[in-house]
């Protein structure tokens, strides 16, 4: 069976070998690909949409549809975690430890014992607990918040500067993922729910969805923008461009949350609020 | 009546947009309640079935129906394209998805408890991916739509019970390597046309024709589709995929995702490709209609050594796949006019027969074979609808499987390929041999309580109480698909000579 496979990789790499020297050069300025349809969109894009950045012009605008299921297929991925791993049944644990932070003294309490939930001498050790470090705490403390406001910078300049929803969206939830890191699960949950991420997960996509629905309702096509410019005070290419950025926000909420919603599902196998 | 022209001048846009919609509601929707999920599902169900339907109407009025989304024309936008061929397999998907939706409250409440509302979200969601590839006319967002998909169908797949996850991960694997390959085809095409719309990147390969990256990507595309269709050899992943998976998910999945990547494979070849340079430029025919023959053999022959009824089944939809890819590949007008009207047909026999499995296992808590004994006595119209059925898959005259057969046949014949003509005809005969089987048990023998291999905690006496007749709404909507297999036997000459002959080229011979 391993030598199959290894034959029919050579011989498929083989095929290609012998195809690359068909294919235009590499950035050939005379390439089936830069002369069909991109130069209108280098030409026409600022004049369409009044986005300076074409690769966002055509992302949000011109294959918009697209990109409207790349961010459903994001959401698909959080939801199919969720799905496959979220344990719903939960089973009260037998015994749970607390850590008592002015002695580091570990106390186990039984199944029906007195639990010291809402102390602020406590602290509940379980599967998603981690050992806190002050370096790492004040740190992350002191870096979560510029991360957060570089995610916004993204989303907002991706009409003129490499960015956008998708990898704004990520550094947001990146942010939050080092925080649940550098402090607990259990606080990050306390935070930001499930509920919550699942909830943004989707409303990120009903903007989307419902920008494109709402061109509809004001008398054009499906996702076509121009048509916002009912909105007073709006010609039909400043309609396209704000259109661009609501989407582009859209996608960014989405990102972020399904970010976070998978990893909730993915750091604690499942198990998420056990006992909470 | 200014806004009902409104409304169907957007059709193609709703029947994506509403069950997108529906999908993204109801994950929200259910943190606060349980049971907004189902009404709220079909719902949407019910508005892509209206609005599949209405366009099928424009198209047979008007001809192709083309949406631009975003108002951007062809080359540099998406496009809609809906001819006499995807408004046709339109129509079919969204009535299979809708009557399996329909009937699966009880079973999928009883399945995914607390997580139900997530599993409306995700069957919405692959509905919509289907709908995607099958109304769109660009070349890369089949792709993007293939993936909404495939990844809900993994994740439906891989909730089931016992080795669902080995066989949700094979499939994983499978799926993703096929998605690629398709999309390096796509790749390939845009480098040397520039293009993707399918329509565009046709009327200029011609132009192109000595160029080998054409035959690359031609292949590419090919091999990812039948990764994705489960043709044989590639067809390890289906098998226990469609086994494990709960019954409400695999009477979506069986019927549908093969189905819609034949359509794919169809699409591929007549409107990028193009037919004369698939059927006369390059001479891939002959073999791709003999792995056809040996697809039907050999999984008419794995589904006979099957001990469980879904197994089983799933090996035929393996056959059933060689059928529809062989009819294609004949290249004459009465093949390829039954590999598309097969592609309707075999939707709604796999519906019907996995959801009467789902019924029976339902009630009796396993698929094995064995355990139909007595069946025929305890669920009359559950078994009346699996006998239909199975002589439609069969190919018995009144139901539609007879006369989709008929043409593949005749198209054999035509083509002079007596091999693909033998296959069909063995298959039909392993059809007989495995239906009677299961009618045989179900009817002669007598039931036992201990018939499965429950030993817990159930006696035999509380089994027979508890095996009765399917709940109400899965009942309902199992026999309505039946009666459907023989309506659809009787108008199939119509949709023959007034649909599907409007798409497939006008050939000599």
């Amino acid at each position: 069976m391993k030598r199959l496979g290894l034959i029919a990789i050579m011989v498929f790499g083989g095929l290609l070998f012998s195809i690359s020297f068909e294919l235009p050069d590499l950035g050939d300025a005379r390439s089936p690909a830069s002369t069909h349809v991109s130069p209108y969109y280098i030409e026409q894009a600022i004049h369409d949409t009044s986005v300076p950045n074409v690769v966002t012009a055509i992302l949000a605008d011109y294959r918009g549809y697209d990109t409207l299921f790349e961010t459903a297929v994001i959401f698909s991925a959080g939801l199919a975690c969720f799905f496959l791993l979220r344990i719903t049944d939960r089973k009260a644990p037998k015994a749970r430890f607390y850590r008592h932070l002015a002695t580091g003294l570990t106390l186990r309490v039984e199944k029906g014992g007195r639990l010291p939930e809402d102390t602020k001498e406590f602290e509940r050790i379980d599967s998603a607990w981690v050992p806190s470090d002050v370096i790492i705490n004040m740190t992350c403390r002191l870096v979560v918040p510029f991360i957060q406001l570089f995610a916004l910078y993204v989303i907002a300049h991706g009409h003129h500067s490499p960015g956008g929803g998708f990898q704004g969206g990520v550094i947001f939830g990146a942010a939050i993922i080092l925080y649940a890191i550098s402090n607990n699960l259990r606080r990050t949950l306390r935070r930001t729910s499930e509920r919550t991420s699942a909830l943004l997960g989707s409303g990120g996509v009903i903007i989307y969805l419902g920008t494109g629905l709402l061109c509809i309702l004001l008398g054009a096509g499906f996702l076509n923008y121009s048509s916002l410019s009912l909105v007073p005070g709006l010609d039909p290419v400043s309609a396209r461009s704000y259109g661009i950025l609501i989407v582009e926000i859209g996608v960014g909420i989405a990102v972020t949350a399904v970010m976070v919603w998978i990893y909730y599902n993915l750091a604690s196998a499942g198990k998420l609020d056990e006992g909470l | 009546m200014a806004s009902l022209e409104g409304v169907t001048q957007h059709l193609p846009a709703i029947i994506v947009a509403v069950p997108l919609l529906a999908a993204l509601a109801v994950t929200a929707l259910w943190w606060f309640s349980n049971k907004l999920c189902y009404p709220l599902s079909v719902g949407a169900g019910l508005i892509a079935l209206a609005a599949s339907a209405g366009l099928f109407q424009q198209v047979l009025s008007y001809g192709v129906v083309e949406y631009r989304l975003g108002g951007w024309p062809p080359p540099w936008g998406i496009v809609f394209r809906v001819d006499h061929l995807n408004s046709l397999i339109l129509v079919a998907v969204a009535l299979v998805s809708f009557l399996n939706l329909a009937g699966s409250r009880v079973a999928a409440e009883k399945e995914f408890q607390e997580k139900v509302g997530a599993f409306y979200a995700l069957y919405l969601l692959f509905t919509t991916g289907l709908f995607g590839i099958l109304i769109t006319g660009d070349a890369f967002n089949l792709y993007v739509l293939l993936e909404i998909a495939s990844l809900t169908g993994y994740a439906l797949i891989g909730i089931g019970s016992g080795r669902a996850s080995l066989s949700g991960l094979n499939y994983v694997f499978m799926g993703t390597i096929g998605a690629t390959l398709y999309l390096f085809g796509v790749g390939c095409l845009y480098v040397i046309t520039g293009s993707l719309n399918m329509v565009d990147i046709g009327a200029i390969l011609p132009n192109l024709w000595p160029s080998k990256v054409i035959v690359l990507a031609f292949l590419l595309c090919l091999g990812g589709l039948f990764v994705k269709m489960a043709l044989f050899p590639l067809h390890g992943w289906l098998p226990n995929a469609y086994t494990y998976s709960p019954s409400v998910v695999s009477s979506l999945v069986a019927p549908l995702t093969t189905k819609v990547m034949i359509y794919a494979m169809v699409r591929v070849t007549l409107t990028i490709f193009t037919f004369d340079f698939a059927f006369n430029k390059i001479s891939l025919q002959v073999p791709l209609v003999w792995l056809a023959v040996l697809a039907i053999i050999v999984g008419s022959l794995m589904a006979l050594s099957q001990q469980r009824l879904k197994k089983m089944l799933a090996f035929i939809v393996v056959a059933e796949v060689g059928y529809m890819v062989g009819g294609f590949w004949l290249g004459n007008r009465a093949g390829m006019s039954g590999a598309v009207l097969h592609i309707i047909n075999d939707a709604l026999m796999t519906l019907c027969v996995f959801m009467a499995a789902g019924a029976l296992s339902f009630r009796t808590g396993d698929d094995r074979l064995t355990s139909l004994k007595g069946m025929f006595r305890k669920m009359p119209l559950t078994m009346g609808a699996m006998v239909l059925g199975g002589l439609s898959l069969i190919g018995v005259p009144p139901t539609c499987g007879f006369f989709s057969k008929w043409y593949l046949i005749s198209g054999g014949i035509e083509a002079g390929h007596y091999g693909f003509v033998a296959a069909l005809i063995i298959s039909s005969l392993v059809n007989i041999v495995l239906f009677f089987r299961c009618f045989e048990i179900a009817y002669f023998e007598p039931f036992s309580g201990s018939a499965g291999h429950q030993s817990g905690p159930m006696e035999p006496d509380d089994r027979s109480s508890t095996v009765v007749e399917a709940p109400a709404d899965m009942l309902i909507t199992l026999l309505t698909a039946a009666v459907l297999l023989i309506v659809l036997g009787i108008f199939s000459g119509q949709i023959v000579t007034r649909v599907i002959h409007q798409v497939i080229p006008a050939l000599t011979g």
